[in-house]
């Protein structure tokens, strides 16, 4: 016998669960036996969802700014990029938006993080407005590395890819058939209170998180 | 690291914890901190408490039909290219581990925070084979560097103070000036950041532990605040997750009922910052990612708690809640516990992994205050597992002749109703005459454990049982 049906034969012999198992289990993997309560900040709607899901990334030290459409984008990341004193450049994934924009006097590259890396630029493919996360889903349109090797992150979402809560959002994956290798959910810059219990921002991730809401359609 | 349990020496390791300026400091620092930022936390969301009894209830589901969902989240990791290792022992970890490790031709190993990793005591192993492991996490790294261990699951290193890392970064980090200045929290966060983000780019291997596998798409999932665990599983060749295999949960809906009470209950966040779902290897369109994905089932004595009084600990999200609670953790710190696992929780998982004999003085570090349970997510009931705990001791013959005594001197009075009102009458009486017109003892016999640190009190009024006969209840 291998470890691992040892192992299982342990398990099954002490399993105390009654009735048909494998009916129940299938049951909940089938994923209609939604038995969890939804908390009431995971069900906002229409314009209270994008403004809750701003209120809850400012509350973790975010920034956001809200756009008219995709075409303003290269304009308000030039801006935001010179309020913060950074060089006029900026890396990011394949992203058919980032794609087919016009970056002007923007120094663009295309690829995944590099060792040093002061800005960085993504796309969320969902929001969820409960906490304020960013859902960003790999491959070769949104390197994962972008994410945690920017000092300065940029993040690019549509307001009508933002959720109330996350039960919403996994539905629509599932709806979409979306199977990335990993999805990254962030909420917030990187954070540390390992040295003297006192919290600081950009541990080993940006230092900073800035979040581009486009508001068309 | 990890080193041998020094858990039959708890008494002593507890002595030396309370006369220890720096870990008295530190904890004194720590101490207020996690309790009032969950206390916030909860508050916010009105469903807290039913959140908590869906988390308990879906893992109860979960250990009940633990076999149904290994089975299902293997073909999961297979179907996407993973590959999924059983051990059944620390030693089957270790092997596993430095196995994949020498295929992957590494030389340095990244490691993402991992209890598991201390449990099976990888860093020593992989050491010992000529590998070095370098660990990422702010804390871990922090104490790695001081040939220490984590005292907390979730802040490993709460222990240190702010100059002792000062003093450690100064030790270690010879490459950098010696007059550079390190006064301020940042200085030191920056320095640590450099140097740990080259460390990134070298490693051949990366390992993390996973606070979640998700049976229905074969996902491991990773909860932290830095980011160290991504870039510890995203930059290297290969990508080691060591996960023991009671972490399965079964849906996305369910793993978000966990991350519901997780955040609020360890660090009194809504979320943590990064919250990463991992299937397998990268696919052939990505830029980035692992070329290997590798999972690491540990048992390690997990399979003889099912069907037993000690089950429930196994529905466990490790999110230090019970320890930043408890009054014996608050003066003694991690340490003192002697393995990898402090608090109340590690007193009610230690005997269970390393056995009662080395373990059980854990489960009588208690005072029964009941707030571990409290506070405890999944519901766990720690001080009535305690209690089973200190049973087996005594029916092992391994607690102390002098508590055995006194236990069978109390049992004797507890049987005859009479005598043990009598004494307790007495007993009173006496320490009334004893206290004088003080109202308190300073000294007392055969209770030294206790006037030593503060005066008794004086016994007020009549007996329980004379109140309680007199219609005062």
């Amino acid at each position: 016998m291998s470890a691992r049906d040892r192992i299982l034969a342990r398990v099954r012999s002490a399993a105390t669960a009654e009735g048909d198992r494998g009916a129940a289990v299938a049951t909940r993997l089938a994923g209609n036996a939604q038995t969890a309560p939804i908390p009431a900040q995971g069900k906002s709607e229409g314009a209270a969802r994008i403004d809750q899901f701003e209120s809850k990334l400012k509350g973790v030290d975010a920034t956001v700014s809200r756009i008219a459409s995709a075409a303003d984008l290269p304009n308000a990341l030039a801006e935001e990029l010179r309020r913060r004193n950074l060089p006029k450049a900026i890396r990011f994934g394949s992203d058919p938006m980032f794609a087919s924009a016009d970056w002007k006097d923007i120094e663009t590259s295309t690829g995944p993080g590099r060792l040093e890396e002061p800005a960085t630029l993504s796309r969320a493919a969902h929001g969820v407005a409960e906490t304020g996360t960013l859902a960003l889903t790999s491959g070769p349109d949104n390197p994962v590395t972008l994410t945690f090797l920017g000092e300065t992150h940029f993040v690019v979402i549509r307001a009508r890819d933002i959720d109330g809560g996350f039960e919403e959002m996994w539905a629509r994956f599932r709806e979409i058939g979306a199977d990335p290798r990993t999805v990254n959910l962030v909420t917030g810059p990187s954070r540390s209170a390992d040295i003297g219990q006192k919290l600081q921002l950009g541990a080993h991730g940006p230092v900073a998180l800035h979040v581009f809401i486009i508001e068309d359609e | 690291m990890s080193h041998a349990p020094t858990t039959p020496r708890f008494k002593q390791n507890s002595k030396d914890a309370l006369a220890n300026v720096n870990i008295q400091a530190a904890l004194s620092a720590a101490r207020t901190g996690f309790v009032d930022k969950r206390a916030k936390a909860t508050k916010t969301v009105p469903e807290f408490d039913a959140l908590r009894d869906a988390a308990r209830d879906l893992k109860n589901h979960v250990l009940g039909h633990l076999d149904l969902y290994l089975e299902e989240y293997e073909k999961n990791v297979l179907a996407a290219g993973g590959h999924v290792h059983w051990a059944e022992t620390a030693e089957d970890c270790r092997a596993i581990v430095l196995d994949i490790c020498r295929k992957a031709g590494a030389k340095t190993v990244n490691k993402g925070k991992t209890m598991i990793s201390e449990e099976c005591g990888i860093n020593d192993h992989l050491a010992e084979n000529g590998i070095k492991p370098v660990e990422t996490d702010l804390g871990e790294y922090i104490i790695q560097l001081r040939g220490e261990t984590p005292s907390h699951i979730i802040a490993p290193a709460v222990h240190v103070t702010v100059p002792e890392v000062r003093d450690d970064f100064r030790k270690h980090h010879t490459h950098l000036p010696a007059d550079r200045n390190l006064d301020g929290l940042d200085t030191l966060l920056a320095e640590a950041r450099t140097v740990l983000r080259q460390k990134y780019f070298e490693a051949e291997v990366g390992i993390t532990g996973a606070n979640m596998l998700v049976a229905e798409t074969g996902q491991s999932v990773i909860v932290t605040n830095e980011g160290n665990g991504d870039l510890s599983q995203s930059l290297p060749k290969v990508h080691i997750v060591l996960a023991s295999l009671e972490k399965i949960v079964p849906t996305l809906e369910d793993a978000t009922t966990i991350l519901r009470v997780l955040a609020r209950s360890a660090t009194g966040q809504e979320m943590s910052v990064y919250t990463t779902f991992s299937s397998g290897p990268r696919r052939a369109e990505d830029p980035d990612g692992p070329e290997e994905y590798h999972v690491v089932l540990l048992d390690n004595g997990r399979t003889n708690m099912l069907g037993t009084e000690f089950q429930d600990m196994l529905r466990c999200i490790r999110c230090g809640a019970c320890m930043n609670h408890c009054p014996v953790y608050q003066s003694i710190g991690g340490h003192a516990y002697g393995w990898v696992y402090p608090g109340p929780m590690g007193a009610v998982l230690t005997p269970s992994l390393i056995g009662v004999e080395d373990g059980g003085q854990l489960p009588n570090a208690s005072t029964f205050c009941g707030r571990c349970e409290s506070v405890c997510p999944m519901r766990i009931p720690l001080p009535k597992m305690m209690r089973h705990w200190r049973e087996r001791e005594f029916e092992k013959r391994l607690t102390p002749g002098t508590v055995r005594w006194g236990l069978g001197l109390w049992a004797f009075f507890a049987r005859r109703p009479a005598l043990y009102r009598i004494g307790t009458r007495l007993g009173m009486a006496a320490l009334r005459l004893m206290a004088g017109r003080k109202g308190r003892l300073a000294k007392l016999p055969l209770a030294g454990g206790w006037t030593d640190h503060r005066d008794f009190p004086k016994p007020e009024g009549a007996t329980f049982m004379a109140q309680y006969k007199g219609g005062r209840k």
